[in-house]
């Protein structure tokens, strides 16, 4: 087989492409590495920051009217959320968040329990959306006002469900895992 | 002719043990009407056939206006009763119906709440504005509708009689939807909501939370209830108990040739052990309001 200058000249061209592909995939690897963005302690966070802002933006007007004290308001501000994102944790904390504060504990536990089986972060203290604090408020009184009237009725199936939420809660505060 | 014999003497005995039309008693659970008979038999006739089926009672669904209900209840037709909270308080305080349990629905379980609420923009932004409006209440009887609203202005400070420009109570049925759209469509100025109803109208797409303000809210009290009549035997209301503590939202009935969930036939969650002391706020309320079982002339 014989090449002739066209040959030659092709073969040529093709080295050169060759050589500056792997030259620019090698460098931009390099990059990649420089900059972190496969980095998945960056890219969670990215991730949770772009969840927050997300949450923000959809439940901002149920946190307004809570912080105005508009409590009956809120809550039917998160109904009619829940009609697009049913069972979105966000919306069943504050839910929860809400029942208790207008004096619903077992309505109040069950949501809270449903917002950490759904997103474990509510509880972890360290989590921008942590809410511990309230999580272990709720659990003191229900184990004070809940836990006995389920344990003397044990045909009670809803308050027996209760209680066992707040022994769900209580093993997450505890740091059990599910 | 032995053939025959032999296939009565199989046959008889397996008609004996089955339940023949008449063997069982049969007793009436009065419901109060919410909206109509029409759905109040819609509602709970799934229910009554299934604590028929674990009773083994032949229970019948008898759907009863509010205002007749007590007359009925002391000429002993219900062995069993389902109605709001101060029906409750009133067959207990003159009939000495019994606590049985509390249906629980919503937000808040067991109870609820009276809301007092103004269209958005209107202007109208707290209980003081209301002097000189015009108002529109849910039924008298309904705890939710009127008591605690009425109840509510009063503690405010305010006399429905004379505060206000006038007050009216939509007829027929459908009266708390009646209410909420009153004050929608502008009729009245402000109206007399059941949080049940804005919830549930809010979840259904009917309303959205930015169309009105809400001036107050009461104090949660308990929601429907069923009592059972003192001459009721006590073994058999203990099994009725029990049957409705039992029941989850899979729990199904045939009706009329369909297989029908119970819970979600009859918009109940499910149902809760209150006390006849969680009632007391609804007591105090009826005092205040001059409304029976307490009423004063």
């Amino acid at each position: 087989m014989r090449f002739d200058r066209f040959d030659r000249i092709i073969g040529l061209a093709l080295a050169v492409t060759a050589i500056a592909l792997t030259a620019l995939l090698w460098r931009g690897a390099g990059d990649d590495a420089r900059s972190g963005r496969s980095n998945p302690q960056l890219e969670k966070r990215l991730a949770q920051q772009a969840k927050s802002a997300l949450l923000q933006k959809i439940y901002g007007p149920v946190e307004q009217l809570r912080e105005k004290g508009a409590l009956p308001e809120a809550l039917l501000k998160l109904d009619e959320i829940a009609r697009q994102m049913p069972g979105e944790a966000h919306g069943v904390m504050l839910r929860g968040e809400i029942q208790y504060q207008l004096g619903a504990l077992n309505e109040a536990i069950t949501s809270l329990s449903a917002g950490v089986r759904s997103e474990p972060l509510y509880i972890d203290a360290g989590s921008p959306l942590s809410r511990r604090n309230l999580i272990e408020e709720v659990v003191r009184l229900g184990m004070k006002q809940v836990a006995p009237q389920a344990k003397s009725a044990p045909e009670n199936r809803r308050l027996n469900q209760a209680l066992t939420n707040l022994y769900y809660l209580q093993s997450r505060l505890a740091g059990g895992c599910e | 002719m032995p053939t025959l014999l032999l296939l009565l003497l199989v046959f008889l005995p397996l008609l004996a043990g089955c339940d023949q039309p008449g063997s069982r008693p049969v007793l009436n659970i009065g419901f109060m009407n919410c909206n109509n008979e029409q759905e109040t038999l819609a509602r709970f006739r799934p229910l009554t056939t299934y604590l028929s089926e674990q009773v083994g009672v032949d229970f019948r669904t008898v759907p009863v206006d509010t205002h007749e209900f007590e007359e009925r209840f002391a000429a002993g037709d219900f062995a069993l009763t389902h109605t709001n909270s101060l029906l409750y308080v009133i067959l207990k305080e003159n009939h000495d119906l019994r606590l049985l349990l509390t249906e629980s629905r919503g937000n808040f379980g067991p109870r609820t709440a009276g809301a007092i609420i103004a269209r958005k923009g209107s202007g109208i932004t707290s209980l003081d504005d209301l002097r000189g409006k015009r108002m529109v209440f849910g039924p008298m009887m309904a705890p939710s509708g009127y008591l605690a609203q009425y109840d509510l202005m009063l503690q405010a400070g305010l006399d429905p009689e004379r505060d206000l420009d006038y007050y009216a109570i939509p007829s027929g049925s459908f009266k708390h939807e009646k209410v909420v759209y009153g004050v929608y469509f502008g009729d009245y100025d402000v109206a007399a909501a059941p949080a049940l109803d804005l919830e549930t109208m809010t979840r259904d797409g009917k309303i959205t939370a930015d169309d009105f303000e809400i001036l107050a809210q009461s104090p949660l009290i308990p929601y429907c209830t069923f009592g059972s009549a003192k001459e009721t035997d006590p073994e058999l209301v203990t099994k009725v108990r029990k049957a409705l503590l039992a029941l989850t939202p899979e729990t199904t009935v045939a009706i009329d040739g369909e297989q029908v969930k119970v819970l979600k036939a009859a918009w109940i969650d499910g149902f809760e052990d209150l006390q006849d002391r969680d009632y007391d706020l609804v007591r105090d309320m009826a005092r205040r309001t001059n409304m029976p079982p307490y009423q004063v002339f």
